[in-house]
């Protein structure tokens, strides 16, 4: 049986190219469909790699009860220091806990095309950096605490005008100069970073949006979280910094992945129609030759097999083709949606996806004209033209 | 040229089932073409419709808002004709996966909304009762509500003195929808909300909006707005209408780059389809086609029959595609989840002009090389079957 399949695949195989062009139909509906697909999702999916990387789950992110958005949440001076002397906080070395109160909100920026949009500013406390080790200046210095400073992430600064060191940011109590540029390799380079409290007496605010805590270990996450709920004063929602951002980012996402999921159905439908009209003309293109295979012994099913075999190859081809043409104009680009700023992402994992999707165009493409090829009668076949 | 068409009509049945299924990708391919060419046709339109004399303003920092006193002192700018004050409610009916917002509006809405297709009587009926709401039928048939009919929603964005956070509206007239905002939307009265918050959030405002009185000028007045708020407790961020609708801006996406992009590679898959087809129609009745040239047809008579053969199945499945694409996009605010964020794609006489122009020009691309051939056949060889 393996020895016949091989037979007639490979005997099949190599009259591919006496059907060059005909089988081009399949490679290119395959790399048409994957390729716009896997570009339309390289933004959803490089937006969600931002959001994911930006969550650790060495972390634990404090927001007042049943927000589910840092800019929702309101946590106020007096509850901060309850959660910063809760259990479980990993300590610096002067034996302070790593807790830092954030705070968050929407800045307007113009961006490199002209267009008015929004990006993240972000309150930083004094154990903002030990709690965000990723975060490292790469030109400039450091805001200095108290001062009315802020710094930028390489992401915004691609993004948007007005970013570099030595401009200013308007702030309700004046402009603030850009003294730095960080990156973090996550969500917070499309951002802006300023202290907490300085920021605070600016926009005439006084309740932080957040407190960001690194935990003593990724196991004490329940210990911290138990403390904080049960204790009456307080009324927070805690959650590991890894799975917030894990959520938030699919939620910010949903729309975008959404659209790529149906543009490259529909897609995928289209190219289906032509496999299967390629692969009923390459069985009745071989008629002859199945004929006489089946008149020699060989069986229905790998006459059959070697049509979906064929089919097989040409879409992961096509497929393959597709996602590496995605891959060179889309991977690692700088790019925006809405607030957010991130590289465009053609991962492995959308390349197995693509490769997937191929399979199954094949599998339902190639299993009509695969029947038909196995169930011909061998004499109407052999006496055909 | 019509005399033809028995002649191609059993060239293409003699594969039925090649035509049918070129046919159907082609339909395939020109619904995705409809949807994405109908998308950019509804940007534009929104552009085109976009008032010159309109200027949006709202806190340049959040928060809980302005207090609505920053509407009198906007009043008061040279050149600014009407103003109105609104509140949010943004929030979920019943999951939070179906995401909504209502406008909260003021009694001045009407001034400065007046293409919004809402009556006078319809905006009377709401400012009389403090909790009634005016949907577009869009909205009424995403929630499924009648004139009548209560709306509940779920926000824990605005805060209510009470410490709920449901809001109870009556639905007291339904709209229509307006070409320009295809997802259609909810308003009631700013009085609510005002009333049912906190002391210390009321008499504040999330956005206003308003008319400059001459519409050139309307940028001027856009940036006087900032200049006159910009070392206040709340300096403002002000765009103008126009200039918020141009770019077909989705996000900071560039929406006629990704539509163009997307439709062009479905009239890259089918080009390949077609073109193979009508290529292999043509090897296959060879002989045929030297008999023709035999019996007298002339270069032009052959080449009118391929290019009739290629067009058929095109045009067709273009003309299906884009009805498929039409039926489609009135069905989207069903198929959709709520709030999906991008208009509705709208099947416009351009975006028919469009699918009809790509359906011929993969017609005669597809038709081209077999017509070289066609031409360059030697009638003898041919006839003798060695073509």
């Amino acid at each position: 049986m393996l020895r016949q399949i091989f037979i007639v695949s490979a005997l099949n195989f190599k009259s591919l190219t006496s059907r060059f062009w005909q089988s081009m139909v399949i490679v290119m509906g395959l790399a048409a469909t994957i390729g716009v697909m896997l570009s339309m999702l390289s933004l959803s999916a490089g937006m969600r790699e931002a959001y994911i990387k930006a969550g650790d789950p060495g972390r634990a992110i404090v927001v007042s009860k049943g927000a589910d958005q840092e800019g929702q949440s309101a946590i106020t001076r007096a509850m901060a220091p309850l959660i910063a002397d809760a259990p479980g906080i990993a300590r610096d070395k002067d034996g302070k806990p790593l807790a830092d109160r954030g705070l968050n909100m929407g800045v307007p920026v113009l961006r490199k095309d002209g267009s008015k949009g929004y990006t993240t500013m972000r309150g930083l406390a004094d154990k903002g950096p030990g709690v965000r080790p990723e975060l490292h200046i790469v030109q400039g210095r450091m805001f200095h605490p108290g001062k009315r400073e802020m710094i930028v992430g390489v992401g915004a600064q691609t993004m948007f005008q007005h970013m570099n060191i030595g401009d200013k940011v308007i702030l309700p109590d004046g402009q603030w100069p850009i003294v730095g540029v960080f990156a973090t390799g996550d969500l917070l380079e499309g951002q802006l970073l300023g202290d907490t409290e300085t920021l605070l007496t600016s926009l005439h605010k006084t309740n932080y949006n957040s407190v960001l805590v690194r935990l003593a270990s990724p196991d004490s996450l329940d210990i911290f979280k138990k403390a904080l709920t049960t204790n009456p004063a307080l009324s927070v929602s805690v959650e590991r910094h890894s799975d917030w951002y894990t959520r938030v980012g699919n939620q910010s996402t949903f729309t975008l992945a959404l659209l790529g999921y149906i543009v490259g159905t529909v897609m995928a439908i289209g190219a289906l129609f032509g496999c299967l009209n390629t692969m009923y003309a390459a069985v009745s293109t071989r008629g002859r030759e199945i004929a006489t295979l089946r008149a020699l012994g060989y069986g229905a099913f790998p006459v059959a097999l070697s049509v979906m075999l064929e089919a097989i190859l040409l879409s992961v081809t096509g497929a393959l083709i597709g996602g590496g043409i995605a891959w060179i104009l889309n991977d690692g680009k700088q790019s925006l949606f809405n607030n957010s700023v991130f590289h465009l992402s053609v991962s492995p994992a959308q390349l197995e996806l693509g490769v997937t999707w191929g399979i199954v165009v094949a599998l339902v493409g190639g299993l009509l004209p695969s029947i038909r090829a196995a169930r011909r009668p061998v004499v109407e076949a052999l006496r055909a033209t | 040229m019509m005399k033809f068409i028995p002649l191609v009509w059993a060239a293409l049945m003699r594969k039925p089932v090649r035509v049918v299924l070129t046919l159907l990708s082609v339909m395939v391919a020109f619904t995705l073409f409809g949807l994405m060419i109908g998308l950019n046709a509804t940007f534009d339109l929104m552009a085109e419709k976009a008032r010159a004399d309109r200027i949006y303003t709202w806190p340049r920092f959040g928060g809980n808002g302005v207090p609505v006193a920053v509407a009198r002192q906007i009043e008061a700018i040279p050149g600014v004709k009407a103003v109105t004050a609104l509140g949010f409610i943004p929030g979920y009916v019943q999951d939070p996966k179906n995401q909504t917002f209502l406008l909260m509006l003021d009694q001045n809405a009407g001034k400065v909304f007046g293409d919004w297709n809402v009556s006078a009587e319809m905006f009377d009926a709401v400012w009389k009762d403090r909790t009634g709401i005016v949907m577009t039928k869009a909205q009424a048939a995403r929630w499924n509500k009648k004139v009548g009919d209560t709306f509940t929603m779920i926000s824990k964005a605005v805060k209510r003195a009470d410490g709920k956070n449901s809001w109870t509206f009556k639905v007291l007239a339904i709209a229509n929808d307006v070409p320009q905002n295809s997802n259609g939307f909810i308003f009631g009265n700013y009085e609510y909300i005002d009333k049912a918050r906190p002391l210390a959030d009321q008499g504040k405002v999330s956005e206003i909006d308003l008319l400059a009185d001459d519409p050139s000028a309307s940028t001027d007045v856009a940036q006087r707005i900032d200049k006159k708020f910009a070392n206040s407790a709340t300096p403002m961020q002000t765009i103008t209408e126009k200039l918020a609708r141009s770019g077909n801006d989705f996000g900071g996406l560039d929406i006629k780059k990704i539509t163009y992009g997307v439709a062009l590679a479905g009239m890259f898959m089918v080009l390949f389809l077609t073109a193979n087809g009508i290529a292999q129609s043509v090897r296959e009745r060879f002989t045929e086609f030297a008999t023709l040239k035999t019996i007298g047809f002339s270069d032009r008579a052959v080449t009118a029959m391929v290019v009739l053969e290629s067009a058929l199945p095109c045009i067709l499945g273009a003309a299906l595609g884009i009805g498929v694409a039409g039926i489609l996009a009135r069905q989207i605010p069903k198929l959709m989840p709520p709030n999906f964020g991008i208009p509705l794609p709208m099947i416009s006489p351009m975006v028919i002009l469009w699918a009809a122009s790509a359906a011929f020009v993969v017609a005669l691309l597809s038709a081209a090389l077999p017509i070289l051939r066609l031409k360059q056949m030697d009638i003898a060889t041919a006839l003798s079957g060695r073509g």
